[in-house]
């Protein structure tokens, strides 16, 4: 059990380390980066699991780094919802970094290769920090660092558009962290603790005398991480960002980055604000008016797009807005199907953005409406991607039925049956820009033949070209796409063991 | 009365003015120069912010003299995690210039309307 308690903190400390190996590795042989970084990741992601089931059948991990008590050092907790998030953020990047074997050399040039790893690896490790911290001056530090390798992320590609979207996206992140670092400015002024355990406690005895204070801290907090994790009004960034940058790259934003920081305000508001005030205030109300325009307009947004990338770009938008309802809700079933969302959506979101970048490694497309004949071309991609979209619509059998199921129950628990309608019409939504992609991928072959056997008049070769054929992308791009798809289904069918998670979790904040 | 606790907390009002300056800059000013000159003024806001949450009035810096064993000390911790602010305003700063750069060097402006026009 003893050395148990250090794992997690030697998994960020292993993390950060091979992150700072990378570039050295680089130089003297540019292969090894990927297998290297590959390997690390995939023991932390063992590692993750030990602690898992260490988690859910021994209690908390909590561990004092180097030994000062908690009121005075730093303190790393893991409970139930902790232990889940640091599995799912290792294992994405895992089957994200095979993905990325091939991928790389396609989307990058060869010299920022070392870099990008670099780049990859401290976003993980920022991400896990901020997942297992019990310090919100460490939530800032982790925050910095995740937005910093998130923005490189987005620049590694060096075109015009993803250094612009990079330069957009950091100056908006600053302004995001700023205004989380003054909402802890606040914390600590009212509570004079940076724990979060210390900050609950000490804030039930204080809370009537300071008021405004406390509602002025929430609203930088909500502010702040608004930005950061693209609620409707504040998602400016997100767009460009993700849309521009590598596909494995927008697969670690799009999925993983934009959810910690959800963790990261959920602790905040559930654990450090508590209940009581989490419903005095209005911030709740407010949430759920943002995350309902959200979860509408973020689907007409992703609707009137041509490009594959920009469209998954804000199907995330809306898809944080699903999130953040659940959250909004504050009940049991709410905030379950809430986080069982962030699951779902990790896995959904990865394997559509893998998808795009696989389409885009055969066939170099990019734009929704040239997917003709895709069907034919690249069964087992397509496949996969068929399977993400329905689970996004929220089609049952699919993961992203479960999470919806949950929170329809959750709004009716919370009295405001007519969210109900709200996820009906945001589902349909979602369904009416992904249904015409999937259509046209098996279904038009016929319009494609006809503009063929017009042009050159040479019926014979466009025969061939229709001709089924098995996906011409390297193994090591297909694997984790597949994998992705089986999970999706997996959650669909058994949501148990992640439930499980989720209900520990649940019961323990409200 | 008012205007003597207007007086008592003047630099946190200092403070909220400048990071509402640095957040206006950084949403309006067009010259990615100026928008970096806007993330710092935010930052630099926060810093005086908590470093008037650790002051103390009276106060001498915290160090352990056996002189005077009984004198009121400022609170240090505030001042410490700005160090850290410091450091990552630092690193965002150099962060953006080179991003900044590098548009200079695809656009040879760094003025955002014009990126419109050259593309």
């Amino acid at each position: 059990m003893e050395s148990v308690l250090k794992l997690p903190f030697l998994c960020i400390i292993g993390t950060l380390v091979t992150a700072f190996c990378m570039p050295v590795l680089a130089r003297w042989k540019k292969d090894f980066c990927a297998p290297v970084a590959t390997f690390a990741v995939g023991s932390v992601f063992i590692t993750t699991i030990v602690i898992a089931y260490n988690v859910m059948h021994g209690g908390v991990i909590r561990y004092a780094v180097s030994g000062w008590a908690p009121p005075w050092g730093i303190e790393i907790v893991v409970d139930s919802l902790s232990s889940m998030m640091i599995m799912l953020l290792s294992g994405i990047c895992f089957l994200i970094l095979i993905y990325s074997f091939s991928a790389i050399k396609h989307e990058l040039e060869r010299k920022v290769v070392g870099w990008y790893y670099t780049a990859f690896l401290l976003t993980l490790a920022g991400m896990m920090g901020l997942v297992v911290s019990n310090d919100i001056f460490n939530f800032y530090v982790f925050i910095e660092v995740t937005g910093l390798g998130a923005c490189s992320l987005v620049a590694a590609k060096g075109t015009r558009q993803a250094t612009e979207a990079a330069l957009k996206y950091l100056l908006l992140a600053t302004i995001g962290s700023g205004f989380i670092l003054f909402g802890i400015g606040f914390l600590y002024m009212i509570t004079g603790h940076l724990n979060l355990t210390f900050i609950a406690q000490e804030l039930v005895l204080v809370k009537d005398s300071y008021p405004f204070l406390i509602w002025t801290a929430l609203s930088f907090f909500t502010v702040g991480f608004g930005v950061k994790s693209a609620l409707f009004p504040l998602h400016l960034w997100l767009p460009d960002a993700h849309s521009s940058a590598p596909s494995p790259s927008s697969a670690v934003l799009s999925s993983l980055v934009v959810k910690v920081y959800i963790i990261a305000f959920l602790k905040i508001l559930l654990i450090a604000f508590g209940l009581e005030i989490f419903h005095e205030t209005f911030i709740r109300h407010l949430i759920l008016v943002l995350s309902i325009i959200a979860m509408l307009a973020g689907s007409f947004f992703a609707f009137v797009q041509i490009e594959l990338k920009r469209r998954l770009a804000y199907s995330t938008v809306a898809q944080v807005g699903y999130v953040f309802l659940g959250i909004g809700l504050g009940t049991p079933w709410g905030l379950a199907a809430g986080l069982l969302h962030i699951v779902v959506h990790a896995f959904m979101k990865t394997c559509l953005f893998l998808t795009a970048g696989a389409v885009y490694y055969q066939t170099g497309i990019k734009k929704v409406n040239q997917f003709s004949n895709m069907g034919y071309k690249m069964p087992i991609t397509m496949g996969a991607f068929t399977i993400a979209a329905f689970s996004m619509v929220g089609i049952p059998l699919f993961g992203g039925f479960i999470s919806k199921y949950g929170l329809a129950l959750g709004s009716l628990e919370a009295d405001l049956p007519l969210i109900i309608l709200v996820i009906i019409v945001s589902g349909l939504l979602n369904a009416t820009y992904y249904f015409p992609i999937i259509g046209q991928a098996y279904f038009s072959q016929g319009d494609n033949e006809h503009e063929n056997s017009h042009q050159d008049n040479n019926h014979g070769d466009s025969h061939v070209d229709n001709k089924f054929q098995i996906d011409q992308v390297p193994l090591s791009m297909l694997v984790p796409i597949v994998i992705l798809a089986l999970g999706i289904i997996y959650l669909g069918i058994f949501p148990g063991t992640i439930l499980e998670f989720i209900n520990k979790t649940v019961t323990a904040l409200l | 009365m008012d205007l003597e606790l207007l007086f008592i907390n003047f630099p946190y009002f200092v403070a909220i003015i400048l990071f509402s300056m640095g957040t206006l800059i950084v949403l309006t000013q067009t010259n990615l120069i100026k928008k970096v000159i806007g993330i710092n003024i935010l930052q630099s806001a926060i810093f005086l912010f908590f470093i008037t949450v650790g002051n103390i009035e009276g106060g001498v810096p915290p160090i352990y003299d056996p002189q005077f064993p009984d004198v009121l000390y400022i609170n240090p911790l505030p001042s410490c995690l700005m160090l850290t602010g410091i450091v990552v305003s630092f690193s965002v700063t150099a962060f953006a210039l080179a991003l900044i750069v590098k548009l200079y060097l695809f656009y040879g402006t760094i003025c955002t309307p014009n990126f419109m026009k050259l593309k």
